[in-house]
């Protein structure tokens, strides 16, 4: 069952050099109880349609058309003081670097208690254990000390620990992790994803998982979505994906990794660069990059379809074998 | 046997940092920790370490950008840390680095031709149209035209930046290259052009390279040989296929398996390691690694493990590997 889904989603931004297309037209849905990964290169769209969802955008950022479907309320239609009750209490937001998403000022106790009040009026001992529970939860050594810890005191590990706490505090039923652990070491790293897969078994939490990184998205995610150029170019469950990829761009990215047993060998190329997104793209935006380009490619945008019940591409090369 | 190109012995680098602001007392920070090891000439030595573990620290240390506090550092054949400032200063035509931010190495008042040209005209004399020939044909070499020349770095994308950065290193025929992240800023299909490169310039030109990088599957794709630090110190020391096939050192065994792979026959046991590592001014006793060591045995909380080779060609510093003596006398 989706708890929460993306139609047709438009975004522009308003720059000194023209208006940038940021999304043209995203489609996904999250099932709920599952980790979904939002993959993509740098410009790909991905951060922003995780901002989308909770409406927060830059000023000269324009949604232009599109539904957030979120328990069938759209979210891009709800007035702003009903959006405030879905932000952190219902939907919540984990950033990559919790240094500066966490407030310097105050304890994370504090920031904690502060939210555990906006949500869930109570006893202030109450707040406390629950704090202590939550931080615990979160797997930070000696809890009821971390209370009067402030965030500077914590490592870097540890503060993303502490975010995740923080936007566990209301009790969510959707948690938006953008690029969560780009900004740790692989250790702890490997640390935090297993929290976040535990936290998804235990509380049935739903997530959406922003990152760059594809060996991420295939050890934590149930679902992938890969953006390229402000659109869905192949969706599905994560082993169909990584398993068969086949989108030439997926394919590409894939193949572009360093792998086990390929030392000294070169490494497969995707030729040119990631569109600007001041151009309006005529056809595929992948066209000018893609082996397998086609006439038809350079004129006709190809739509998501399905391949099998647990796999979707964008792709001309796909709608012939399937009609064919 | 003809001398490594770049051999270093007991290298150590100790920071001294004051405890507070106005504080007497004065900490000292071991940095590097005795690190030794060896580069022969167009080999790769690749270095990998999670933050702190003194990776850029040694990089510096061997250009002596920093000057380490111990040890002995010897490149084709001279003692660096005896050389004069303008000795080193000349011996660095033979030795550059590349950094992992190319839009902070850059001066982004200078143009492309600048850049490139800029060693050119601290160390040689050579005519203006004969400096436009070199910086066009190192241009061609990292594989970028003639255009460049003109533009500044914030018109330049990641890669094309990483790849003036590369020509600029390239500029004085040096034998020897740090590299110290040069791809970890870049998106995947970036990186692999930089990573071909990177591959092709050493084939051509016979070039060394000390690799650093926290990227284990960037760092098997590129190395000769592997070099795991922690905690300022070479854990271990093998060939990038005896490294993958068999880590000996446990934290080795735990950085492999947190990788993430995107292979979905790759279903390995996962090794998460808890905690974080130690910080430097206040390291553990005994061995760096046995607080967070699943392994860990007694010997490994009082007992530093000296590193031991565990066949002709690699070395390890864990108790693990002791014959049943050593464990007698510990």
């Amino acid at each position: 069952m989706a708890i929460l889904a993306v139609e047709n989603l438009h975004l522009r931004f308003s720059t000194p050099f023209g208006a940038v297309y940021a999304l043209r037209g995203i489609d996904f849905e999250l099932t709920k109880g599952e980790i979904l990964g939002l993959v993509g290169e740098t410009g790909c769209g991905k951060s922003v349609t995780g901002r989308s969802v909770l409406r927060l955008l830059d000023d000269s950022a324009r949604i232009t058309d599109g539904r957030i479907l979120f328990e069938d309320r759209d979210l891009l239609r709800l007035p702003e003081a009903a959006m405030r009750e879905i932000r952190g209490r219902r939907i919540a937001m984990i950033f990559q670097d919790p240094a500066t998403a966490l407030n310097p000022l105050f304890t994370i106790g504090q920031q904690i208690n502060d939210v555990l009040r906006a949500h869930i009026p109570g006893a202030a001992d109450a707040r406390r254990s629950r704090t202590i529970e939550l931080l615990a939860s979160v797997g930070l050594p000696d809890p009821a000390q971390m209370v009067e810890v402030y965030p500077h005191q914590l490592s870097g590990g540890q503060q993303q620990r502490a975010m995740i706490a923080l936007s566990l505090a209301a009790e969510p039923d959707v948690i938006i992790a953008d690029e969560p652990t780009t900004a740790l070491d692989v250790t702890i790293q490997a640390q935090i994803l297993d929290l976040l897969r535990t936290l998804q078994r235990k509380r049935a939490i739903s997530v959406i998982l922003i990152t760059h990184d594809l060996g991420v998205v295939a050890e934590t995610c149930q679902q992938v979505v890969v953006l390229y150029a402000g659109r869905v170019v192949e969706a599905g469950s994560a082993t169909a994906v990584f398993a068969n990829p086949q989108h030439p761009y997926t394919r590409g990215l894939l193949a572009a990794l360093p792998r086990p047993g390929s030392r000294g060998s070169e490494l497969k190329v995707i030729p040119g660069s990631v569109p600007s997104g001041l151009e309006r793209v005529k056809g595929c935006a992948f066209a000018p990059r893609c082996e397998h380009v086609m006439e038809r490619c350079r004129v006709n945008q190809p739509a998501l379809a399905s391949l099998t019940a647990a796999h979707q591409a964008a792709c001309f090369l796909h709608e012939a074998s399937v009609h064919g | 046997m003809a001398e490594p190109l770049l051999a270093v012995c007991d290298l150590s680098m100790t920071f001294l940092r004051r405890s507070s602001l106005f504080g007497r007392r004065e900490r000292r920070i071991h940095a590097l920790k005795e690190v030794s090891f060896a580069i022969e000439a167009g080999a790769t030595l690749g270095v990998v370490g999670e933050s702190g573990c003194g990776k850029s620290t040694l990089a510096r240390c061997l250009l002596r950008l920093l000057q380490p506090s111990g040890g002995n550092v010897r490149f084709a054949g001279v003692d660096l840390l005896s050389l004069s400032d303008e000795a080193m200063r000349r011996m660095r035509q033979r030795m550059q680095i590349v950094l992992q931010n190319p839009f902070s190495s850059l001066n982004p008042r200078l143009n492309g031709f600048d850049l490139i040209a800029e060693p050119l005209r601290t160390h040689l004399t050579m005519s203006r149209k004969g400096m436009v020939e070199k910086v066009a044909s190192l241009l061609a070499e990292v594989g970028l035209t003639s255009d460049f020349m003109g533009r500044h770095p914030h018109q330049l994308s990641g890669g094309q930046a990483q790849r003036i950065a590369l020509a600029r290193a390239l500029a004085l025929n040096p034998a020897f290259v740090i590299l110290d992240e040069p791809t970890s800023a870049l998106d995947v299909s970036v990186q692999a052009q930089i990573i071909n490169l990177l591959i092709r310039l050493q084939r051509q030109r016979g070039l060394a390279y000390l690799f650093i990088t926290h990227d284990l599957s960037v760092i098997q794709h590129i190395s000769d040989r592997i070099a795991v630090m922690y905690l300022g110190e070479i854990v271990e020391e093998a060939s990038s296929e005896q490294i993958f096939a068999e880590p000996q050192h446990p934290y080795t065994q735990a950085l492999l398996s947190s990788t993430p792979s995107p292979d979905p026959a790759s279903s390995r046991q996962r090794i998460i390691l808890p905690g974080t590592a130690p910080s430097a001014a206040n390291p553990p006793a005994g061995c760096a690694f046995h607080p967070r060591c699943a392994q860990v045995m007694e010997c490994c909380r009082t007992v530093y493990p000296a590193p031991r080779p565990t066949s002709a060609d690699r070395m390890v510093s864990c108790h693990l590997y002791e014959s049943a003596q050593e464990m007698e006398k510990n």
